[in-house]
């Protein structure tokens, strides 16, 4: 009995000896996000043939944004500045600098990446993705994070390692880039009010309808037609910059010449480019203030009576911004929309309705070492 | 008439200005992905299917079908595809138990579109979709399709007006010839559809078993009112010696390019000419018919189509296949940009993209309905209709008209293609 015990023990521990192995030795699993369907009118997007979208991915790449040990002093995750609840942005025109101060820029928020423009950060430094994910680790005043360190640590770690082999094989830079940005571009807001509108499922208010049909149009007078000029710089269904060339970036008057930042001009060293900045998603806008690249607009009401009246010009402002007027004969010496105030609440009604609640608390998108994640 | 937006604003998606790609994105540019309505022949024992063909000849998936959903219970299949301003996708149909649908469009987690069905919608009794195009009645956009079977009867036909968000009828325009009043305006097998200000205009083609009725004049519809206000005959030539039923429409309208004034452009399907019929804007009064294209002069027949792009308009003749261009600015007028495009007989609709590097392209679908070939004993019952049918969707150069490849549905999948549109319709404005 006992010789017989023995053995069924040995080969159970032989069996698990070897599936541990095996298990350490296969390649990683490649499996297909599950049920993963896009809006078809949010347009073509392309994923990296060598980072395709994978629940293996998507599983490692949250873990990573909301881990602290991304940082040099564990105690800065991606998701410190990048909060669900507030679309991933951090309620801050600036975020704090770890040396003290503040960050040059707001922080961005992380909707759709799958689209629009394909240069991340406001002033369009990375090409990609992948590159955009291990800038801020490395930034001294923002992760400030040695990336061999980080390896160090993440391989030190059991769940990692098996995390990493399962979507990728080994723990590296790379692969924490390519996680990243996979957890990022499964970030889809497709279920707010609007996108449900598109859908047929609801209608909008009077005042919404209002709203959207301004935010579709350039203000032409010859035609009696009142727009918002909205959509020049935000598409149609993604509210987003375009994605072509350097379309989805411009100088929307915020400064004089005198004031006006580099903006994408220190990336390509164009003056051309001078004071243009990414154009952001309007997707979930109510909850992202502060608004802009530095934060300067505390409410959508601010932000509508810069375009409405206070657009300042330079010699890059858009012209697309310069020459749309409802009103110019009314000759006031300043640019701007000149809308009507019942026109400019229209407008923040529309904007309202990109809200989408289900993604701000979509738990799929939640931090994992919180509750059951 | 399909006309491309100038603005800025509403091409976005489509992509129709590729520049600077990278490899990458090139990879992913779709507006060279056609999304056609195919027919089975009953001979050939197919089904009628929607499906996605890529139509660059530079790509390596040149003529082949990316996604297609077939509709094996359906007698007759799908007819004419329209994108609604919202981005949703519509489908008139043939059959009376889908004379109208919506399809649903997704994509995958590669970014690769997805045609996931489609749905038929209740027309309340309404057969024989043709067109659609949005309109604004009173503030109010509506989607309007024009039934040419109506509500059935020799002399039936209507318009639909459908909710745009629920896709429910709203009204149903409707005046029969035996029913209305002498000298009353009448509505009856409508095809073609279009709209400036407050006025529609729907064709009256043919009675859809070919044979019943045919047509011969436009019916002007008060969007006010949604009621129909006034017949204008075009008729001319009868070289068919069939009245002359006229099909596709244009309201040609200063949007379309600030030198055009407004009129009426329309194509006869059987008296093979186009008309001018100049409107009044201010008193809202239509001026005299007159014909400004002859294909008996011309040896054209079967005028179809009307499309636009920023500085262009098309119009497709069924044989012996042509595209026919025009200056824009010059509308209502017909002054040549250029010479013809040779297709395939049965030219009939088009797509406008570019190549992957670059090259400005036009597609042509060449079936004039696919009723069959006699030659191949299809089923037909109209031999000269039988001869319209190429099965090919034929892609020229668009500066220069050079027919640089084709893709024969007929050899390739043994299927006719009844209709082709850009994938993603939402940088178009559809207006038959």
């Amino acid at each position: 009995m006992l010789r017989v015990f023995l053995t069924a023990a040995v080969a159970v521990v032989i069996a698990a000896t070897a599936w541990v192995f095996w298990d350490r030795a296969r390649g990683p699993t490649a499996t297909p996000i599950a049920g993963f369907s896009a809006p078809f009118v949010f347009g073509r997007f392309a994923v990296p043939p060598d980072n395709p979208l994978t629940q293996e991915a998507f599983a490692l790449g949250r873990h990573l944004f909301y881990d602290p040990s991304l940082s040099g002093n564990n105690q800065v995750s991606c998701a410190t500045c990048h909060m669900q609840a507030l679309a991933f942005t951090d309620g801050l025109a600036k975020s704090p600098a770890l040396s003290g101060g503040e960050l040059e820029f707001s922080s961005m928020s992380l909707i759709n990446l799958l689209w629009g423009q394909e240069r991340f950060f406001w002033d369009g430094r990375a090409t990609s993705l992948e590159a955009q994910a291990l800038m801020p680790i490395q930034h001294p005043d923002e992760m400030d994070q040695d990336l061999d360190a980080l390896i160090t640590e993440l391989q030190a770690s059991r769940d990692y390692r098996r995390m990493f082999r399962k979507a990728y094989g080994e723990v590296s830079a790379e692969n924490v880039a390519r996680a990243l940005s996979t957890f990022m571009r499964m970030l889809i807001s497709s279920d707010s009010k609007y996108d449900r509108f598109l859908r047929g499922e609801v209608r909008l208010t009077a005042q919404e309808e209002h709203g959207r049909k301004l935010f579709m149009a350039h203000p032409d007078t010859k035609v009696s037609l009142r727009g918002g000029n909205c959509i020049d710089c935000h598409s149609q269904f993604l509210t987003s910059g375009f994605r072509d060339a350097l379309d989805g970036f411009s100088n929307n008057g915020l400064d004089s010449d005198d004031d006006l930042p580099d903006g994408l001009m220190a990336v390509t060293g164009n003056p051309a480019h001078k004071g243009f900045f990414k154009v952001p998603t309007l997707r979930n806008i109510a909850v992202t203030a502060p608004y802009m690249h530095d934060g300067r607009f505390e409410t959508l009401e601010e932000v509508m009576d810069h375009y409405n009246d206070g657009i300042v010009v330079s010699d890059t402002l858009s012209p697309l911004i310069l020459e749309a007027d409802n009103a110019p004969e009314a000759g006031q010496g300043t640019v701007g929309l000149r809308m009507t105030p019942d026109e400019v609440q229209s407008i923040i009604a529309f904007l309202n309705t990109l809200t989408d609640e289900g993604f701000l608390t979509n738990t799929q998108f939640s931090n994992p070492f919180e509750g059951d994640g | 008439m399909k006309f491309k937006l100038l603005a800025q604003s509403v091409l976005f998606g489509a992509g129709l200005l590729m520049v600077g790609l990278t490899p990458a994105q090139s990879q992913t540019r779709e507006e060279s992905q056609g999304m056609v309505l195919l027919r089975g022949l009953p001979t050939l024992d197919t089904d009628h299917s929607i499906a996605i063909v890529e139509l660059d000849p530079e790509s390596d998936q040149f003529g082949e079908l990316l996604s297609e959903v077939e509709q094996p219970d359906i007698q007759h299949p799908l007819h004419h595809l329209y994108y609604s301003p919202n981005g949703r996708l519509y489908s008139t149909g043939l059959d009376p138990s889908c004379s109208l649908a919506e399809i649903g469009l997704s994509r995958d987690s590669s970014g690769t579109p997805v045609i996931e069905g489609f749905t038929c919608l209740d027309t309340q009794g309404q057969i024989v979709g043709e067109d659609i195009m949005w309109a604004t009645s009173n503030g109010q956009e509506y989607m309007f399709v024009t039934f040419m079977g109506g509500t059935g009867g020799d002399d039936g036909g209507s318009v639909g007006v459908f909710d745009t968000q629920t896709n429910e009828v709203v009204k149903i325009i409707e005046a029969r010839k035996s029913q209305v009043g002498e000298g009353e305006p009448y509505i009856m097998y409508p095809h073609g559809i279009s709209a400036f200000d407050d006025r529609m205009v729907v064709t009256s083609t043919i009675h859809p078993d070919m044979t019943t009725g045919v047509g011969n004049v436009l019916t002007i519809i008060d969007l006010n009112t949604l009621e129909p206000i006034q017949n204008i005959v075009v008729e001319n030539e009868k070289p068919l010696d069939f009245p002359s039923s006229p099909v596709e429409v244009l309201f040609a309208r200063p949007d379309m390019h600030a030198d055009i004034e407004p009129a009426i452009l329309a194509n006869t399907m059987f008296g093979f000419e186009t008309w001018k019929i100049p409107y009044d804007a201010d008193s809202k009064t239509f001026g005299e018919a007159e014909v400004i294209y002859s294909g008996v002069a011309n040896e054209t027949a079967v005028p179809l189509e009307f499309y636009g792009t920023e500085d262009e308009l098309f119009i497709s003749h069924g044989l012996p296949g042509v595209v026919k261009r025009y200056e824009l600015a010059a509308l209502p007028e017909l002054v040549s940009s250029g010479p013809d495009i040779v297709a395939d007989p049965g030219a009939h609709h088009m797509i406008f993209f570019t190549s992957a590097s670059g090259r400005d392209l036009i597609a042509v679908q060449n079936n004039l309905l696919n009723l069959g070939n006699a030659a191949d004993d299809d089923p037909t019952d109209v031999d000269f209709i039988a001869d319209l049918n190429a099965h090919t969707i034929t892609i020229h150069d668009l500066e220069t008209g050079e027919r640089i490849a084709e893709v024969n549905f007929k050899e390739r999948y043994n299927k006719g293609v009844d209709n082709v549109e850009g994938l993603f319709g939402s940088g178009f404005v559809h207006h038959h």
